[in-house]
């Protein structure tokens, strides 16, 4: 471990004693005071954690064990390992970190458990975006695609299917959120971007990548569709066949001239690409782009006028999961949104879920860089210590409000989908 | 050895070279961005030049404990490797006989090599997930999984590379000189002996040779494994997992390492042996000129 | 020995290899076969027998005609990518192994120059296929070479995320695959038919052609069902190389798999296996691999 990330964490453990009074009412506190590890009882609390290695931090779980004296044992997958996994072995996991997006096709398997809201202590304190699909200043955000309020809750505790209204049970509690637009090379791109559009100009042929998602990759298209004024989709993220047929046949013009050279399937792919100058313009994710410019390689993750497309991710129980392994389930979970791992992910350029108890466990002048969208007045650092941005710099897209505010659509899981899988591959055979 | 080389040798030996050099080309990427710069990334350009990928190697990158995942991958791969040879070349023998079932086998085999390895995986998963449940149903309470690397992660391991030790015994049985063996059971060897100190001695290169074609299978095996490991990952997916986010070239060092230990390793072998036979021919022992 | 005793030590013999297939594939095999069977919606699978998985595959074949339909196309192009893989390994392979095999007369040294072919493969494909893109790209390590010896003057797009680079990198991955069994059917072959043809008068190639062909056919065949087998089912490499928008086979299963269409991607499962099951017995037809042994 570096120096500096030692300092980062006793800067945090002096934020989470401010905090403590205020907001985090959990036994955490005692093992951050006294430096020493909470052990509990004889069993050793171990959860089998299931996920991609985005989320999965060496820190987290350390600060976890060190807190509550939970062991987290990261089990890591790809996006899509991890969805199968879910439907295949329930009883290989115990805490599931994945997208609400999947939800769609997690919950019908039966596989996930239906949290129950009450055990939740910070859940009245959820950021109004996943429960009501608004701003914490009121202001309605996009909803186009599977947006999280419509997957949030289930009717009953062994139902299938989601309520509209809210209920106790939960299915999925968020963490961890951004909005995702398209990442650029501002030095080998040399104008401005303003819009989707620019992903299908043949000026960037062959320099053009999205992500080899199809629910994804058709959305993006979509977005250029939209901008383009070719289409208005009633609903981007759940279209009808012909919409799938539409947006399709314009993404084989692109391709069959030669507009995309890749696909990316990974975080580290999109990396490549774009740190290697075979993209220009792509879709991409926050941190990703945070990456390539730290490499000293100029990137910008681009806000555009027709604002960003959506996703958000958070804890899923195995069904499998009963007696006490649940209790520290829940007290897990609890632990996530009480602050430390929020001012975590935040320092990533992601969103966390609750945002007072991270709030309460950032320095002022992070909290303005990432989340107000103000100039830095120090330099910013990740998690580990690297220094992300010198001071003076502000974020791409601004502040929180700014950036959630223009969401247009969420990551999605059509009803078409089986139909719009088909029409994926003959498009990729075209 | 004293005759003179033919000029085809020359050519082949150009040729295989080239070969190596190609096989080589991705692994030079590897190996010279491994030295990449503590800022650098997974592709040129250079930034910095460094040691600090390799230190992380061996101080763990974090999320996933890759030492472990090595140490587990070559326990996967040892034992798949024993099993391999041992049942390719027990059922390499049966080939030579007729049995019943015999067609049914080879075309087993061949289906298994076919099968894309994800469909595999996906159905050893649902096995042991309808195992697990009826386990559980017969009252087994903190019953979590049958799942593992040594249960259903070597069950898919085997119908991997079970097919191609079978096959190459098949190249290694053609046209093997069966009167070796009518000779020795003669003499009055039991099967057991003839086996043993006729057969073996003369397929054992060859045998080797699909140990090492077993364990190279199974250490880079990722697609079957994908969902049939439960709760511990192999290398590859570990390897894998972690390119789900920020990627280091600490990847690219473990990478080098492993290349320059097994250049070691090897190295140090053929010396040994060369030396060996060196001393064996001064010795005038016969034992070791039909080798060279 | 009597007969019978000698089937059922036969028996006995196969038996363990066997009972891994029967317990790790052919029951998987059969649930994967039922679940081809089962219905489906957008969302879930459901237990009710449907040939949907089926039906769907072949949508347009008739429809679309004189056009090929998605399937069809998407066969095509995996046979062209197939055989283009499998001459290219054959030849390299072929000639690897006869290098092997007949000039380098050490055991030792043919087991050293086995293994320096085996240790790039001790690293894992997962960070080889990372280094293509600093190999191949356009600022890659051949790019730079040939534009630093002035041979191009813009880096060649193509050597990356194309059809070439796909075959590249399935003969970088599959030659070897080639090499091993070619090899063990070449030292079968009695130095002395060599000689005696050479003595007889044949030329290199006469020999090459009249006696090491003939009798390396096992060899070949085997090593032609490992390569051919592989690539129809590949999705990773041809994936990975042709930047996700080369069709193929394999990749409809995966795409099907990932959008969790479990009875749609089993059911192309078992077309794949029906169709590639049958080259591999027309091979065999022509060249029968048990009959010698």
């Amino acid at each position: 471990m570096t120096k500096s990330s030692k300092l980062d964490r006793s800067i945090s453990r002096r934020a989470m004693l401010k905090g403590t009074a205020g907001a985090v009412g959990l036994a955490a506190g005692s093992g951050a005071i006294t430096g020493f590890p909470y052990i509990h009882g004889a069993e050793p609390k171990v959860l089998r954690y299931l996920g991609t290695a985005v989320n999965e931090g060496d820190e987290i779980s350390k600060k976890c064990l060190e807190d509550t004296g939970i062991k987290i044992e990261y089990i890591t997958a790809t996006t899509d390992d991890v969805t199968k996994r879910v439907i295949t072995q329930p009883n290989s996991f115990d805490v599931l970190d994945t997208e609400y997006f999947s939800l769609r096709k997690l919950v019908p398997s039966g596989n996930i458990f239906a949290l129950d809201a009450k055990k939740i202590k910070e859940f009245d304190n959820i950021t109004p975006v996943f429960t009501k699909g608004q701003l914490p200043n009121g202001k309605k955000i996009g909803d186009q695609g599977t947006a999280p309020w419509k997957v949030l809750y289930l009717e009953g505790a062994n139902s299938k299917t989601f309520s509209k209204t809210p209920t106790e049970f939960v299915t999925l509690i968020p963490t961890v959120y951004n909005a995702d637009t398209l990442g650029i090379r501002p030095d080998l791109i040399k104008r401005p971007i303003s819009s989707w559009t620019e992903l299908l100009n043949p000026e960037f042929k062959g320099k053009a990548s999205i992500l080899n998602i199809p629910s994804i990759g058709i959305m993006d298209a979509a977005m250029v569709v939209e901008a383009s004024g070719q289409h208005t989709y009633a609903d981007k993220g759940n279209m009808t066949k012909p919409e799938i047929d539409l947006t399709m046949k314009i993404m084989t013009e692109a391709k069959k001239a030669g507009q995309f050279r890749a696909f990316w399937k990974d975080f580290n792919e999109s990396v490549n690409l774009m740190a290697s100058g075979e993209t220009v313009i792509q879709s991409m994710w926050s941190p990703a782009v945070t990456k390539v410019r730290s490499m000293g390689i100029a990137c910008t993750f681009q806000p555009l006028k027709e604002g960003y497309r959506s996703w958000a991710s958070g804890f899923c129980v195995s069904k499998a999961v009963s007696g006490p392994k649940l209790d520290w389930a829940y007290e897990f979970v609890n632990w996530y949104l009480s602050g430390w791992a929020g001012a975590y992910l935040n320092r990533q350029g992601y969103y966390s879920a609750v945002l007072s108890t991270a709030k309460a466990n950032m320095t002022a002048d992070e909290w303005g860089y990432w989340m107000e969208g103000k100039a830095a007045v120090n330099d910013i650092k990740a998690p580990d210590g690297t220094i992300l941005e010198k001071a003076g710099a502000k974020r791409d897209g601004g502040s929180y409000d700014d950036r959630m505010g223009a969401v247009a659509c969420w990551n999605a899981v059509m009803d078409e989908n089986d139909y719009m899988v088909r029409k994926w591959n003959e498009f990729i055979a075209a | 050895m004293s005759e003179r080389r033919p000029r085809s040798f020359y050519l082949l030996a150009a040729f295989f070279s080239a070969y190596v050099l190609f096989l080589y080309g991705p692994m030079f990427a590897i190996y010279i961005l491994s030295f990449q710069g503590p800022d650098g990334g997974l592709t040129f350009p250079m930034n910095g030049v460094s040691l600090v990928w390799f230190g992380k190697v061996f101080s763990g990158s974090g999320i996933v404990d890759i030492g472990a995942a090595f140490k587990r991958s070559l326990q996967l791969g040892l034992v798949v490797m024993v099993l391999t040879v041992v049942l390719s070349v027990s059922a390499g023998l049966a080939f030579r006989r007729s049995f019943r079932g015999a067609t049914l086998l080879f075309y087993v085999a061949i289906a298994s090599l076919i099968m894309p390895s994800i469909i595999t995986s996906l159905g050893i998963a649902l096995e042991f997930r309808l195992l697990d449940d009826f386990i559980i149903k017969s009252g087994a309470a903190n019953w979590t999984t049958a799942m593992g690397l040594f249960t259903s992660g070597l069950g898919a391991h085997l119908t991997w590379t079970l097919p191609f030790g079978l096959l190459i015994m098949f190249a290694i049985f053609n046209r093997f000189d069966g009167r070796l063996e009518e000779a020795a059971r003669d003499l009055g060897a039991t099967p057991w002996q003839t086996f043993r100190h006729v057969v073996l001695p003369i397929i054992l290169p060859s045998v080797v040779g699909i140990g090492l074609f077993g364990f190279t299978l199974s250490w880079d095996e990722l697609a079957r494994s994908s969902q049939t490991i439960g709760s511990v990952n192999t290398l590859p997916l570990d390897l894998q997992g972690l390119t789900t986010t920020v990627t280091k070239p600490d990847i690219y060092a473990l990478g080098t390492l492993t290349s320059a230990v097994s250049f070691l390793v090897i190295f140090s072998a053929l010396v040994v042996i060369l030396v060996l036979q060196a001393r064996q021919r001064r010795h005038g022992s016969d034992a070791g000129k039909g080798m060279v | 020995m009597t007969q019978d005793r000698k089937t059922f030590v036969a028996w006995l013999q196969a038996a363990p290899m066997m009972l891994v297939f029967a317990l790790f594939f052919l029951l998987p095999l059969l649930f994967v076969t039922i679940v081809s069977a089962w219905d489906y919606n957008e969302y879930e699978m459901i237990p009710a027998f449907s040939l949907r998985g089926y039906t769907d595959t072949f949508e347009g074949c008739i429809a679309d005609l004189p056009n090929l339909c998605t399937i069809l196309k998407t066969y095509l192009n995996t046979l062209k990518l197939c055989l283009l893989t499998w001459g290219l390994t054959l030849l390299i392979g072929f000639t690897v192994a006869y290098f092997l095999a007949f000039h380098v007369r050490s055991k030792t040294w043919q087991i050293v120059l086995t293994l320096l072919c085996t240790i790039p493969f001790w690293t894992s494909n997962v960070i080889r296929m990372i280094a293509w893109i600093p190999l191949l790209g356009r600022n890659g390590l051949v790019n730079r070479g040939l534009e630093g010896a002035g041979l191009i003057k813009q880096p060649l797009e193509w050597l990356l995320f194309s059809e070439f680079s796909v075959v590249l990198a399935l003969v970088h991955l599959f030659t070897f695959f080639m090499v091993v069994p070619i090899f063990n059917s070449m030292i079968r072959i009695d130095k002395r038919l060599i000689e005696a043809a050479y003595d007889a008068g044949a030329s290199g190639w006469q020999t090459l052609v009249n006696v090491i062909i003939p009798l390396t056919k096992p060899g070949i065949v085997i090593g032609s069902i490992f390569v051919i087998t592989i690539v129809m089912g590949d999705f990773v490499t041809i994936g990975v190389m042709g930047g996700q928008q080369i069709a193929s086979a394999g990749k409809i299963i995966e795409s099907r798999l990932n959008a969790l269409q479990f009875p749609a991607a089993a059911a192309n499962a078992v077309i794949l296996l029906g169709v590639t099951i049958l080259i591999i017995s027309a091979l065999t037809r022509i060249v029968d691999i048990r009959k010698e042994l």
